[in-house]
């Protein structure tokens, strides 16, 4: 029992000497006229990892805090976080076993990459409109309802999953168009005062709208679409010791440790190709590159000859189509309702603060730290009760540190 | 005319509250309308409180239900754990308390029915005549607004820096973390089966020489409305002191206020402690009213209702958003009623949340003042309203070509 | 109508040796001044000169770099806005900033009951009654700020000013878009508030103002404080000529344009600001 209190000091040594450091680091660097921009973090990370014996240089010759400080301080107080953690647990799956922990990464990473799909929509909002969607969590929430009900109707049910996955991405976009030229154009057109706040509360409406709407249709009870592909069955290098790759129709298993389950894998895959698609529609066609020029000027690119309220419907629809297309992979993983959308959102939202808001690069790798957490933090917290109720909590306690901390994020322009 | 508007400010708000308070003599009668009355009352406090903090300061905070929902636990941590007996237990966590003892429960024994707690243990060897005394829930009243405060005042200096978007993404984090740790530490809270509150008057109380039992309604919409007048009070304090005139200054423009010599700081965080005082208050209440708190208390459509009741009401108005809930409260209630038209069976329970929402988004696009504040305005403002179109027109007859009328220096922002 | 005219005491404002950097961009050096009575004194320079910093570090919305500022013996480089609007220093905006969804009256109160905290509104509404009436603006008492023109705009933040009360004022472009009627009543405004023994710092790009107005010029130069005296003296001072004219003058690199580079310009646009503050978000760190 004992040994279990290694884990909790560590913890509080790490967690006491980085609110020192982040309180008192932006003071001393102020103090000597330094850029204080990074001040937080920075002495945050220096104190966590080394406590009073990092501080100290650190105030006496206030270095610039440049990536490589960050990077080796977060190594360490990762490590003592890791360390202290095996000692005091050594029979926790994620000490003994590296094939779980493979596994746990493994799955994290893959539901990253959804994860980073649905943040993207709301980090594309962001950047054009300038404003977080508080209702993205229902575009999700719509987008497997849609897939859900065709694959379940006589009429769309026998079309295939690439059928479905349009269905729920010309919904959504539709829902997203009409919204935004209704509510969020007069913002832009200047009728609406105080537009920040406008904004976040006329989603917040639409989220409840549409809430409510899908469940007087629906109804509130769990659903869940088919698996949309099975896997070919393939065993290497041979069927009697696949150890490289073995699958099943519902599973894929690597190296004879790390299992990732069809409908994960496949909407990864799906979530991929959608990144890839909307990275050649930014970057490679005139409407994407309009988009940008948006979202880097305004003013330049109306008097470009772009019509910025055009593009502000076309990135509010697109948005909730990333979301609803995120949805309508998922819904094959996890069993829907109209509530689902809440905990998404939530989500996206920790993924775009962590990553910086409006930032593109932020929100994949945010997208993929929120997947990792989450899989080890269900994996590898010791009581299993307690840590299924903490894990809306984990993505939360991301956001609070990062607004505290950092608020521009990983990626963010600073300031 | 100073008199008229005088009258106005004071009389009807007086009437409104003379009404309430004898209103029992109609609807006292009814348990159930009783029960929406006193549920009416809970929300109106939210939601004036939020009209404080969001429509007046501008933070709009999405932590306010987090803030109920501390200080209805508090008190309801302090109603469980907390006893006061004559005689040490020696089994127990305690500390002298003015000749007698405080003792602190473990947990042990009461989230888990087979085990025996401390106090049970102490029983058996405690002298007879010793009294266990459950001590009295105003306390816990106290506690638990001093709880919802503290918190109040320290989200407000981590929010300091924050503003609008990511002011309501910290506030939403917030919640979702008290949400999950009230959820997740079920040896202390018992998780999602929630605490039980003793009600408010544990042996039933007499009224006018009436006495009610402890599950009357009576009782408790005496206790709400009073806290809920209270409330007002304060806050119609508050708008029209100097606290209010900064704060608006602040939503305004917090660079300027603060070059007028404004200390912003210091207003934002009284602010948000105020609030949550409020908030806390009614969510103890509340909570020993129904009986028994548990984090659902905390879902986002908890607080959803509360932002728009204060939005249709009409944010910038504390009384509009005390309205506003009153009137949304009691038409949802009556929408509740499911009807069948042919073979369709209309679920009214989720239908009316829809038109909820659908109403929510309208009024926020075409009325901003909310649909109750403006007939407030136009019955009090009347008297300034003449005022102004006389000022105005003194200002025309006087041939100053120069100050521009009020309608047409708008069009050039 | 506030009769502090002779009684107001001693008035010393002291700039010594300020810097400001932004990271690696220095924007002050060196710059010194003092100001002794009720003086009312031009600052001029090309955009990107430094003005507005100037004015945000004497307000205390900036810390300077180095140096010091003291207003009558106090310190006040190291207060918050706050308290140096408290100690004695008011400022009005490039952008104007009346608080739109207040009413005129309402605007008015603020730094009155700011200022002192026990008094009651009834005084101040007396006071800023006046204040409007001086102003031209009774009959706008209870009109919100948005429904006010911008020129009135301006109008009411000097109002605030005289409601606040402060030995010394810095205006930033007062006459940035504002209607020539409405100018009379700010040229009337700044000589009252002279004659009530307040230092005034006026920027304008208006030079024609500037000279009109003003019985001594800084003008300020990518930083420095390259010149300090009398208006007609500073006019012909090779250094700003140059400055202006950009003759010999090793420009460093700086968001000013040809444009801004010219002499006795005319009133230039409003809104455009040489420093990019105010970016919108949560900001303010």
């Amino acid at each position: 029992m004992a040994n279990q209190q290694i884990f909790l000091l560590a913890l509080l040594w790490v967690v006491f000497w980085g609110a020192i450091g982040s309180l008192f680091t932006p003071r001393i660097y102020s103090r000597k006229d330094l850029d204080i921009s990074r001040a937080t973090l920075g002495g945050a990370l220096v104190g966590a990892a080394l406590g009073p014996i990092g501080l100290i240089p650190l105030w006496i010759y206030t270095p610039r805090f440049t990536n490589r400080i960050y990077a080796a301080a977060s190594i360490i107080v990762l490590g003592i976080l890791i360390l202290a953690f095996a000692r005091a647990y050594p029979d926790n799956l994620c000490v003994s076993d590296g094939g779980f922990v493979a596994s746990q990464v493994t799955n994290g990473i893959v539901i990253g990459l959804i994860y980073s799909l649905m943040a993207l929509g709301l980090t594309l909002i962001y950047s054009i409109l300038g404003i977080v969607s508080f209702a993205h969590g229902e575009f999700y929430m719509v987008g497997g309802m849609v897939v859900y009900f065709m694959s379940a109707s006589t009429l769309f049910g026998r079309a295939g999953a690439w059928v479905w996955l349009l269905g729920a991405a010309v919904v959504t976009f539709v829902i997203g168009a009409i919204f935004e030229i209704l509510f969020l154009r007069p913002m832009g057109e200047g009728k609406i005062e105080r537009p920040k706040e406008y904004a976040i509360l006329v989603t917040f409406g639409l989220s409840f709208f549409l809430q409510y709407l899908v469940q007087g249709l629906a109804g509130a009870n769990p659903v869940k679409a088919p698996r949309f592909f099975d896997f070919p069955v393939i065993e290497l290098p041979n069927a009697e010791d696949p150890y490289l790759i073995k699958t099943t129709a519902g599973n894929l298993r690597l190296f004879d440790a790390v299992s990732i389950p069809n409908t994960r894998f496949v909407s990864a895959m799906i979530s991929v190709l959608l990144l890839f698609a909307l990275l050649f529609f930014l970057y490679r066609t005139w409407t994407g590159r309009g988009l940008r020029a948006v979202s880097e000027d305004r003013q330049a690119a109306s008097v470009a000859g772009i019509n910025p309220y055009r593009m502000n419907t076309l990135a509010f629809a697109l948005g909730g189509m990333l979301a609803g297309l995120s949805g309508a992979t998922l819904v094959q993983v996890f069993t829907w309702l109209p509530q689902v959308g809440i905990p998404a959102a939530a989500r996206s939202f920790v993924i775009i603060v962590l990553g910086g808001m409006g930032s593109l690069p932020g929100a994949f790798v945010g997208g993929i730290i929120v997947g990792l957490v989450e899989a080890l933090g269900a994996g590898c917290v010791p009581d299993p009760a307690r840590a299924a109720a903490y894990i809306p909590a984990y993505g939360m306690i991301i956001l609070t540190l990062t607004l505290l901390l950092k608020p521009t994020g990983l990626f963010g322009r600073e300031l | 005319m100073m008199k008229r508007s005088t009258l106005l400010r004071i009389g009807l708000p007086a009437a409104l509250a003379f009404l309430l308070l004898i209103a029992p003599l109609w609807i006292g009668g009814s348990p159930y309308i009783m029960h929406l009355a006193i549920t009416a009352f809970y929300y109106a406090i939210l939601a004036a409180s939020w009209s404080l903090l969001a429509g007046y300061a501008g933070q709009f905070s999405f932590a306010h239900m987090s803030f109920m929902a501390i200080g209805a636990y508090a008190a309801a941590l302090y109603g469980t754990y907390i006893r006061i007996t004559t005689v040490a237990t020696e089994t127990c966590r305690e500390i002298p308390f003015f000749g007698r003892w405080l003792v602190i429960l473990d947990p042990i024994g009461i989230s888990q029915s087979s085990q025996t707690n401390c106090l049970d243990l102490a029983r058996q060897t405690m002298p007879a005549g010793s009294m266990i005394i459950q001590p009295s829930i105003w306390w816990g009243l106290l506690f638990g607004v001093v709880a919802g405060g503290l918190f109040g005042l320290l989200i407000g200096a981590l929010v300091l820096r924050l503003r609008s978007t990511y002011l309501a993404l910290f506030t939403i984090g917030f919640s979702e973390i008290l949400r999950a740790v009230i959820s997740a530490e079920i040896d202390i809270t018992q998780g999602q089966s929630g605490l039980e509150m003793a009600p408010l008057f544990p042996n039933g109380i007499t009224l006018f020489g009436h006495s009610y039992s402890a599950s009357d309604k009576i009782p408790p919409y005496y206790v709400m409305l009073a806290l809920f007048l209270v409330i007002m009070l304060i806050l119609s304090w508050v708008v029209s002191s100097r606290i209010g005139l900064f704060i608006r200054a602040i939503r305004e423009d917090q660079e300027a206020s603060a070059a007028l010599g404004v200390h912003v700081v210091r207003y934002k965080v009284l602010v948000f402690t105020i609030t949550a005082m409020m908030a806390a208050a009614a969510g103890v209440i509340q909570g020993h009213y129904i009986g028994i708190i548990t984090p659902n208390i905390l879902i986002i459509l908890q607080m959803s209702l509360v932002i728009a009741m204060a939005v249709i009401g009409g944010l910038e108005n504390i009384y509009a958003a005390a309205i506003g809930a009153v009137i949304l409260l009691f038409g949802l209630e009556l929408l509740r009623n499911s009807f069948t038209i042919g073979p369709v069976t209309i679920d009214m329970t989720t239908w009316r949340l829809v038109a909820f929402g659908l109403v929510l988004m309208i009024t926020l696009r075409f009325f901003r003042n909310g649909l109750i504040s403006p007939l407030i305005d136009r019955v009090m403002r009347r008297n300034v309203a003449r005022e102004t179109v006389a000022l105005r027109n003194a200002a025309t007859a006087a041939a100053t070509p120069t100050a521009t009328t009020a309608g047409e220096g708008g069009s050039d922002e | 109508m506030s009769k502090q005219g002779d009684m107001q005491q001693e008035l010393a404002l002291d700039v010594n040796h300020l810097f400001k950097n932004f990271g690696g961009l220095q924007v002050l050096s060196d710059v010194n001044f003092k100001i002794r009575g009720p003086e009312l004194i031009g600052l001029i320079g090309p955009n990107g000169a430094g003005k507005t910093t100037l004015t945000n570090i004497l307000d205390g919305a900036l810390k300077p770099s180095g140096g010091t500022v003291y207003l009558n013996g106090k310190r006040i480089d190291t207060l918050p806005p706050y308290l140096v609007a408290r100690a004695g220093l008011g400022r009005t905006f490039q952008v104007t900033r009346a608080f739109r969804r207040m009413t005129v009256m309402e605007n008015l109160l603020v730094p009155a009951m700011a200022l002192h905290a026990t008094a009651s509104r009834r005084e101040f509404e007396e006071k800023a009654r006046e204040v409007l009436d001086f102003l031209t603006m009774s009959h706008l008492t209870n009109e919100y700020g948005r429904a006010l023109s911008g020129g009135q705009q301006k109008l009411l933040e000097l109002g605030r000013l005289l409601m606040l009360d402060p030995r010394i004022v810095i205006l930033d472009e007062p006459f940035a878009g504002v209607h020539p009627r409405l100018m009379e009543i700010i040229y009337e405004w700044i000589y009252r508030v002279n004659d009530e023994g307040k230092a005034i710092i006026l920027i304008s790009h208006d030079m024609e103002t500037i000279f009109t107005l003003s019985k001594r010029l800084l003008v300020l130069n990518y930083g420095d404080l390259i010149a300090d005296g009398d208006p007609d003296v500073v006019k012909d001072d090779p250094l700003v000529k140059a400055a202006y004219l950009g003759e010999d003058e090793p420009a460093p690199a700086s968001p000013a344009g040809p444009e801004s580079a010219k002499f006795a310009l005319p009133t230039r646009q409003p809104g455009q600001d040489d420093s990019a503050d105010d970016e919108e978000g949560r900001v303010n760190a």
